[in-house]
């Protein structure tokens, strides 16, 4: 079910009044069933995935604590070698056929390809990462296995957050499904802003501003320089309002039940460098790599050039997570460079100005904007030949005229966004609002609502990063 | 808590009533010209026109050699020059969709003489029933809801209409082609579309040099396809045309519907005699339901010859000239009985 549907606005109110209305013993089944019906909306023989999932982390984390030395080893690695099969055979099957065959002939060897129609369940990834922390931390000692399945199923299923994270860990979320939730008036309206302010942001300004960008990566070669920069630079917004738009239901969604989720952004564009815009940019993804493949392959604690080989496999993992194709390899590669770069040349781009918005804060903001936004070419387009095409035409003037319509809405949407993330810097939309005086207050979500109701996008475009 | 939540929740709808009167004066013409400007050209156009006449694509279709253009409607208002005709048209729209056109007609501000509608005994069949064009159809007429117009505009960015795939359509048609059992009063070999279907595909055309003439045979088999099929009770048209006689019936507009012309002569020839029973048999289901009360069925069914059909190779409502001047004179003719005093003989 997608968040920006009919289904989901009445899918919610029911969900919430039922959670109230039943006595707390009861509820793990509501947020049971509502979840795999939510679920279930996409493709609905793709649950029992998810079960498998379920069952095999739920037994493997009760047999690691209850084991010791290799045994308990041998638990875990069942565990994750069954996620990542899971994983590899559902995303990466197809991905891996087509590049032995090239690799084969290379060694004049002749291979058959089998390539199978595999459509990848909705938020694959997300499920897999979120359940390998879970039985990794029971391996580390961290975490008590759960007994309850009911409670781990609801962890692995939980609605707001299953198909796009945020990449909870079950000491936070797990926690959270389990306490008794009162209906509290702040949590209500508190989720209610979240959820208002985060269909504005995908309706509103992600979906005004994806058909101008499908426009230029559809077809690079038809459009000027100044156009294909410009839908550049738009990708980078239209993929940060989808995903941070979806965050922010999803934050909101679980807020009005009273449970907590993590914050999965923080206004990543005002970023002073591509380190400190990984700490805000997909948080859940990046503490994950953090915590369990920067940190066991040694981390900083190793030398140069070996941490510098950490680095770039962790972002060209991270890369691969988000799609079976080398063009997000290379993303995550040159993020791991320009990170490298910026570390190795600290002294000169990490400058430590204590004044937030000087004028030099302002420059290195933009900078990082528009190496990021460069790096998104190989996220966005869909092989090298396109992200050629596109790097190509930027630099080398083609003599077509600027000649696209209706850039008034997409580009007033930009800004807007860029407001919006200029208040809630360093903090959150909700926690912004509520400082504001009642008049003023409901002057924003009239405006918000005019936006949503009237100006969103009329193509409505799936969430981005559901593909992932 | 319950009391702060009901002043909320009256507050919120106060200020929804609001946004959409700002709405109705800001974006709603923009989104109506971008979505449905049919509406608008109904809007734009009540107060002054005497007959509305919605159509598909039949009504403004000309063949490249036409040396006169006008349109069936136009050429019905040639007819009765002192009455205003205005043409709604779009292509591949049927009776779900001039239904709703209907209901944007303001009868407090002006009501219309006559309503014509046309109908097409193709839009009855299950490939225009599942047409992968029917989504784009349902999409424009979001905005046509009996619903606030901001909320329509929401329920359009969510689409919250028949928002079928065209794979899912697609699988529909099939099924109805492969199971729905074709009712003849005589004995004929063929149970289904799907058998019918396939035995034309097998050869039915054969050259002198032996070899399948592939052309006609596809030809054969789209005219099975389109034309192959009972009409029931629960066809979705029958309920669509319904409504409109209904609506037609309680603001007492009388109702005309333009039969269109079918090429009967090439589905006699490609497929046959029972095929063509199947499209009179069809008509004459249609004639006998809505020739009542004040509504008149104008059968054009057999009076355009084949050769005047804009499309020779694919089953359509294009007419030349010559067809668009038989139908609308045989229409002009027919709505004489309300309009009489009107009616100037012309050709």
């Amino acid at each position: 079910m997608l968040f920006n549907s009919i289904h989901f606005l009445f899918f919610l109110p029911t969900v919430v009044g039922l959670y109230y209305l039943l006595p707390q013993k009861l509820r793990w089944i509501l947020i049971f069933v509502s979840s795999c019906y939510f679920y279930m909306a996409f493709i609905p023989k793709y649950i029992f995935i998810l079960f498998f999932i379920i069952i095999i982390d739920y037994l493997s984390a009760i047999a690691i604590e209850k084991n010791e030395g290799k045994l308990k080893l041998t638990y875990l690695i069942a565990s994750l070698s069954a996620n990542i099969l899971l994983l590899c055979f559902f995303k990466y099957f197809n991905f891996l056929n087509d590049n032995l065959a090239p690799l084969f002939s290379f060694f004049g060897k002749d291979f058959h390809p089998i390539n199978l129609q595999i459509i990848l369940p909705i938020g694959l990834s997300f499920h897999t990462f979120q359940s390998m922390s879970y039985t990794i931390e029971v391996y580390r000692g961290k975490q008590k296995a759960e007994k309850h399945i009911g409670y781990f199923a609801n962890y692995v299923l939980f609605f707001p957050q299953m198909v796009a994270g945020p990449i909870e860990r079950y000491d936070r979320l797990g926690e959270e499904l389990k306490k008794e939730q009162n209906l509290i008036y702040q949590n209500i309206s508190d989720g209610l802003k979240l959820v208002l302010f985060g269909l504005f942001v995908k309706m509103t300004i992600a979906d005004n501003i994806a058909p101008f960008v499908n426009q230029i990566y559809n077809d690079p070669l038809k459009h000027s320089s100044e156009e294909v920069l410009l839908g550049v630079f738009m990708f980078s917004f239209q993929i940060y309002a989808d995903f941070f738009g979806y965050s922010t239901i999803a934050l909101g969604s679980a807020k009005i039940l009273g449970i907590k989720i993590m914050d999965n952004f923080k206004t990543p564009y005002f970023s002073k460098s591509v380190t400190e815009f990984w700490s805000r940019w997909h948080i859940s993804l990046s503490s994950w790599f953090k915590d369990y493949l920067y940190i066991p392959l040694g981390g900083n604690r190793v030398a140069i050039p070996r941490w510098s080989l950490n680095i770039l496999i962790v972002f060209m993992l991270s890369g691969l997570w988000h799609g079976a194709n080398w063009t997000f390899v290379v993303w995550g590669a040159l993020h791991g460079l320009v990170l490298l770069i910026e570390r190795y040349f600290s002294k000169i781009f990490m400058f430590e100005i204590k004044k937030e918005w000087s004028l030099l804060n302002v420059f290195l903001t933009l900078k990082t904007f528009i190496v990021t936004s460069f790096i998104w070419i190989f996220f966005r387009a869909e092989n090298f030949n396109k992200a050629k095409e596109i790097i190509s035409v930027i630099f080398i003037n083609n003599n077509i005229k600027f000649n696209l319509i209706s850039l008034k809405i997409p580009l007033i949407a930009i800004i807007g966004l860029i407001i919006f993330d200029f208040f809630q810097y360093n903090s959150r939309f909700d926690k912004i609002l509520n400082t504001f005086k009642t008049p003023y207050r409901w002057a924003i979500y009239s405006f918000l609502l005019f936006c949503l109701f009237a100006l969103s996008g009329t193509e409505n475009f799936s969430f981005i990063y559901f593909q992932f | 808590m319950i009391k702060k939540i009901v002043i909320k929740i009256c507050l919120l709808i106060l200020i929804t009533i609001g946004l959409n009167i700002i709405y109705n004066l800001t974006f709603y013409k923009k989104d109506l010209a971008e979505k449905c400007e049919q509406i608008l050209e109904i809007n734009n156009n009540q107060a002054t026109t005497d007959i509305f006449y919605f159509a598909e694509s039949s009504n403004f279709n000309s063949r490249e050699d036409d040396s006169i253009k006008n349109s069936i409607s136009e050429i019905t208002n040639f007819f009765y020059p002192k009455l205003k005709f205005t043409a709604i048209n779009k292509p591949a729209s049927h009776a779900g969709i001039f239904k709703k056109w209907l209901t944007q007609i303001n009868l407090k501000e002006h009501k219309p003489k006559a309503i014509i509608v046309t109908l097409n005994l193709r839009s009855f069949d299950a490939a225009w029933i599942h047409s992968k064009l029917e989504t784009p159809l349902q999409e424009s007429m979001v905005l046509a809801q009996p619903y606030p117009n901001l909320i329509n505009r929401f329920l359009l960015s969510l689409q919250a209409f028949d928002n079928k795939t065209e794979k899912q359509r697609e699988k529909e048609m099939l099924n109805e082609w492969e199971n729905t059992q074709l009712i003849f009063p005589f004995p004929f070999k063929y149970k289904t579309v799907k058998e019918w279907d396939n035995s034309m595909a097998n050869g039915s055309y054969v050259n002198a040099d032996g070899s399948w003439d592939n052309d006609k045979i596809e030809l054969a088999c789209h005219y099975v396809k389109s034309y192959a099929f009972n009409i029931k009770e629960s066809n979705p048209r029958i309920k669509d045309y319904d409504e409109i006689l209904n609506w037609c019936n309680i603001n007492e507009v009388p109702l005309y519907l333009n039969l269109l012309a079918e090429n009967i002569e090439y589905a006699d020839s490609l497929v046959g005699k029972e095929l063509v029973f199947l499209i009179k048999e069809n008509r004459d289901i249609l004639v006998k339901r809505y020739s009542k009360n004040n509504c008149v069925v104008v059968d054009n069914l057999e009076l355009v010859r084949g050769k005047e059909f804009t499309d020779q190779t694919w089953t359509t409502e294009h007419y030349s000239y010559k067809g668009r001047m038989v139908i609308a004179k045989n229409l002009a003719i027919a709505i004489k009985n309300k309009f009489n005093s009107d009616y100037k003989n012309l050709y």
